[in-house]
């Protein structure tokens, strides 16, 4: 383009589309960046219920590794995070192609999956508490039908807990999974499907071959969501196990909260929150790099 | 006409400033975090005493006592404050007073001699620096001993058990008869008054106080490794449903007879007045083994953000008179389930189990206070965390010992 | 090409550019292929529903019943007056007027919230998508690195800035933080979308003389219909269900229903009322899943292949 010949023209030109930038760059400045930055300056101060402008160093952070509950949070949030992340996508794929089959009483389906997503954790999440509690739910209403050693504790269990924590999660987000499959699905080209007809590839070979990779932006949407939920996983957990049994369910967005308001602790929760974000960064940053300069080599994508 | 037209608007406008002033006079809005049915009733009566007084009450109330403090210290942050808030009787409002952010209330409290009919620990929490900067509004302990009356007769338990062997002998005849013999709720908070209950009723206030003001010894003491003892075998009567289990829940398990025996705050009373039954008769309640067992002091307070405002000084005035009355006290804490702050109180109408917690607080020597008023929240919060991880998991009592010597530093 | 045609099974004679649902080239046959397809999707929905089922049975209880604590066993008695107490007479404070105070307040919110930053993120991912301009993509990281600070952290800062500039505590100050929080998702959402919409049909419309807004309020919008859908899906449901920001940044008078959802259900040392929570529940998510129920009509087809073959 001829835009870079000429220095001020590209910015005259294009003086709309900057123009209409504004508000995201004044948000991620102050709203975003501005922030950040402050709660960074408190993650090396000592304030407690308060902001203060003392500074001491890295001491939040070396208290924040030696806590057991913190390096229990990350395990367990990675934990979560892959099933999660691989559950929700899955299904939702399955759930969105299989809608998407011309089946009858589609709206009622859709609205089935996706109603979870509409509730209040705080209630869904003590109903999966009793569900999965051994004396009140499952377990103990297939013993008493006759199946006396099956056990399904999960939720009391040290080591399985978080397995329970997830079943709730994907129960609550794999509708909206399977709405932006749907509408990524619906963005298909019809002519597409007669070609394939035509050509005689079975349906399956066509979804794995072609659909699949056209619903990349739908999968990496969707991928980002998850991830978002799954670094901010707060809600589920504090319905369900508050955390327990013990610490064994402990996730860094509990953590967080709790040192921001019950602990009085907002140094630590910051320096919590800038590890998290920290970790955040160094996974996401090569991914966006590299989309990045695909977007720069070749085509819009 | 026209004259006489404006006359009487200005007459009726001037009628209505002075009734709209009459009518927010002494406004006051109030945030606190009472919004269950008992509850709502109780701050009722304190609403009530203050529309008495001549005062306007505001109510927000947000459930969640962490929510509820957040959202009164970010609305002071904001500039936009409430004119008062409400607390526990803790640390948790020591930061915002060190920050300057609330008006204190020495005037009410002189004309009223808190300091002599307050009790110490109480006294202690809402004086910082000489001045005092809360409205303490009742007292709440919250190692009471829940127990079923038909569950007890069941398993054979006469009376109700005066020392830590005679506890333990009757939760053995609770499970021999096939009751589960302690209602559990498995959570971090239910695990630490537990906890807190014991080291007071096993390991007595004189270890309490040390190991909460950080005395290595006390901690390394065998007495300690003993609370610590009994504290893990208390699991072995608790059922397997326990886990995250709500506290309304596990009282549930005593209202029904499944359960014998709760350790669980005062406020437990109000799901036996909802299920109806009545203590002395389907239900008994004691405070701790034996006639000197120490009464543990937790409870609520009011406190007032900063304001140059005169009128809503005043109000925060009036609200801190309202809130320590006689009258006001007895009926907010008969409708809450915990006892008044004050001791020269009539409190015939109050139940059974309330007049024990007033006897017991006569006595100077039982009074004993709550964790959140020796430590900060943090090292409140650790320690919780050391208490429910030696709770649900196979650490043994020396690895307790460290970690709770290393929480209680901070 | 008429040689198959013959061989095939009869294809619905629908034209390709309407679409009202989807127009599948498959006939309602049923082969293994499909009774596997309806198996697979009565199973999830059972999956899905029994959790609903918990809450609905439990809300007709009386609450001797739910002590019993026989969880998936129907009511005794069935009584509806868990539902009456949950919308107009629940406890929440001092006042026992149930949930029904908040809805105008939420409605007040969401409305404005969802439009305002619905557009935003379209606009900024059509900008960034088709026009790429400079240093758009580190913004749009920098915004993306936003979504995943829990924003509780963030919230004294922001508090401050709201009361200097006067909007702490109003109903545009709320308005403008839903916008804020929602700006990274939304983004995202409308820029992967529009990544797969074909650059020729871009081009050809500027080519055609169209200028920033014209391509995007008479080309793109109209186009993103299915994305729209979910876009009113995630902001209706988020910003209906939000509590800790509408506590803090509503101001007393624009308080949300989700703050007396919250009173209603949540308590620490009160009593719990577990039909008349599971009512409440149910109650204040009528609203987003009223949408779900709505959108389907949208869910259609993208005309993005009509545009190119037109």
């Amino acid at each position: 383009m001829s835009a870079a010949a000429r220095p001020g023209s590209h910015w005259l030109r294009h003086g709309v589309v900057y123009a209409a930038m504004l508000p995201m760059l004044a948000t991620v400045l102050f709203a975003y960046l501005g922030t950040v930055f402050w709660s960074v300056r408190v993650s090396v101060s000592s304030s407690r219920t308060l902001p203060s402008s003392d500074f001491v160093g890295m001491a939040q952070y070396t208290r924040l590794f030696a806590s057991e509950r913190w390096l229990l949070s990350l395990e367990n949030v990675v934990v979560f995070g892959v099933i999660f992340i691989a559950a929700c996508l899955v299904l939702g794929f399955l759930l969105a192609v299989f809608i998407d089959q011309k089946v009858a009483g589609e709206g009622v389906l859709r609205t089935v999956f996706l109603y979870p997503y509409a509730m209040s954790f705080v209630a869904t999440g003590l109903i999966w508490q009793w569900v999965l509690n051994p004396e009140l739910g499952i377990q103990s209403t297939v013993r008493a039908l006759g199946f006396e050693t099956f056990t399904f504790d999960w939720i009391a269990t040290q080591d399985k807990v978080m397995y329970a924590i997830a079943l709730a999660a994907v129960w609550q987000a794999a509708g909206l999974v399977m709405a932006l499959m749907l509408a990524g699905l619906r963005g298909i080209d019809d002519s597409l499907w007669k070609a394939a007809r035509i050509d005689g590839i079975p349906t399956w070979r066509v979804y794995m071959s072609i659909v699949l990779p056209m619903l990349g932006p739908s999968i990496g949407t969707a991928v980002v969501l998850l991830s978002v939920s799954v670094v901010k996983v707060y809600d589920v957990v504090v319905a369900m196990t508050q955390g327990g049994p013990g610490l064994a369910s402990e996730v860094p967005g509990k953590f967080i909260m709790d040192n921001l308001f019950g602990r009085a602790n907002i140094g630590l929760a910051s320096a919590a929150s800038t590890v998290l974000l920290l970790t955040v960064l160094a996974l996401l940053a090569p991914w966006m790099y590299a989309r990045a300069r695909a977007a720069r080599n070749g085509g819009h994508r | 006409m026209i004259r006489k037209h404006s006359l009487a608007i200005g007459a009726s406008l001037a009628v209505l400033a002075v009734g709209a002033a009459h009518a927010q006079a002494n406004r006051a809005e109030v945030i606190h975090w009472w919004t269950s049915g008992g509850e709502s009733a109780a701050i009722q009566e304190i609403a009530n005493g203050y529309k008495a007084a001549g005062g306007t009450w505001v109510d927000s109330a947000i459930a969640g006592g962490e929510a509820a403090r957040s959202a009164a210290i970010n609305r002071i942050v904001g500039g936009n404050p409430s004119t008062a808030a409400q607390f526990n009787t803790s640390q948790q409002f020591l930061d915002i007073v060190k920050g300057g952010m609330l008006n204190n209330v020495d005037e009410v409290a002189k004309k009223n001699d808190w300091d002599k009919i307050l009790p110490a620990p109480i006294l202690k929490s809402i004086k910082i620096d000489g001045h005092f900067y809360a409205v303490p509004v009742n007292i709440h302990m919250p190692a009471w001993f829940w127990y079923s009356k038909a569950a007890f007769a069941k398993a054979g338990i006469a009376a109700e058990p005066k020392t830590p062997e005679e506890f333990f002998a009757a939760l053995d005849k609770l499970k021999a008869a096939g009751i589960t013999p302690v209602a559990f709720g498995g959570q971090p908070w239910q695990e630490k008054i537990v906890f807190d209950a014991l080291l007071a009723h096993i390991g007595g206030s004189d270890l309490y106080l040390k190991v909460y003001k950080g005395d290595q010894k006390a901690i390394a003491s065998p007495e300690f490794k003993n609370v610590l003892a009994s504290f893990k075998k208390l699991k072995s009567y608790t059922d397997a449903g326990s886990p995250n289990r709500n506290w309304n829940d596990a009282t549930s398990m005593v209202i029904s007879g499944k359960a014998g025996v709760q350790i669980m705050g005062d406020w437990a009373k109000g799901e036996f007045q909802a299920a109806k039954q009545t203590a002395g008769k389907e239900f008994g309640c004691f405070p701790g083994f034996g006639p000197k067992a120490p009464y543990i002091i937790a409870g609520d307070v009011f406190v007032f953000p900063k304001t140059t405002d005169a009128a809503a000084i005043k109000s925060q005035q009036l609200l801190a008179t309202v809130m320590t009355s006689p009258a006001t006290q007895v009926a907010f804490n008969n409708k809450k389930g915990s006892i008044p702050i004050r001791t020269d109180v009539d409190a015939k109408s109050m139940d059974t189990c309330a007049q024990q917690g007033i006897a017991a607080m006569k006595d100077v020597s039982r009074q004993l206070p709550n964790s959140e008023m020796l430590v900060a929240p943090d090292i409140t919060g650790a320690l919780q965390d050391v208490v429910t991880k030696f709770w649900n998991t196979n650490q043994s009592v020396d690895d307790a010992v460290k970690a709770v010597g290393a929480a209680v530093k901070g | 090409m008429n040689t198959t045609t013959t061989t095939m099974p009869s294809q619905p004679l629908a034209p390709p550019n309407v679409a009202r649902t989807s127009v599948r080239p498959r006939r309602s046959a049923w082969t293994p292929a499909r009774i596997g397809i309806y198996a697979f999707l009565l199973v999830c929905a059972v999956f899905f529903l029994f959790p609903l089922y918990v809450m609905l049975i439990t809300s007709v209880k009386p609450m001797e019943e739910i002590r019993l604590g026989n969880l998936f066993s129907l009511p005794v008695k069935v009584t509806l007056e868990p539902w009456a107490v949950a919308w107009s007479a629940a406890c929440t404070g001092l006042q026992c007027e149930g949930i029904k105070g908040g809805f105008f307040n939420s409605i007040a919110i969401v409305v404005p919230s969802t439009i305002l930053s619905i557009l935003v993120g379209a606009l900024n991912g059509y900008a960034l998508s088709f026009w790429k301009p400079r240093g758009g993509t580190l913004l749009f990281g920098v915004l993306l690195m936003g979504a995943f600070v829990p924003y509780q952290v963030i919230m004294f800062p922001l508090v401050r800035a709201f009361a200097a500039l006067s909007i702490f505590g109003t109903l545009p100050g709320i308005v403008l933080i839903h916008t804020i929080f929602g700006m990274p998702v939304m983004t995202l959402l409308f820029r992967n979308y529009y990544a797969s919409i074909p650059n020729e049909l871009f081009k050809a419309a500027r080519i055609d003389g169209g200028g920033f807004w014209r391509i995007f309020l008479q080309l793109m919008l109209p186009m993103s219909l299915p994305i729209l859908v979910v876009a009113v899906i995630m902001q209706v449901t988020g910003i209906w269900n939000d509590f800790i920001l509408g506590l803090v940044f509503a101001g007393r008078d624009h308080l949300p229903m989700t703050v007396q959802l919250n009173n209603v259900i949540n308590t620490t040392t009160g009593e719990r009322l577990y039909n008349v929570n599971m009512a409440a529940t149910v109650l204040t998510s009528l609203v987003p899943l009223f949408i779900y129920l709505v959108s389907g009509r949208w869910f259609v087809r993208g005309i993005a292949a009509g545009a190119v073959k037109g």
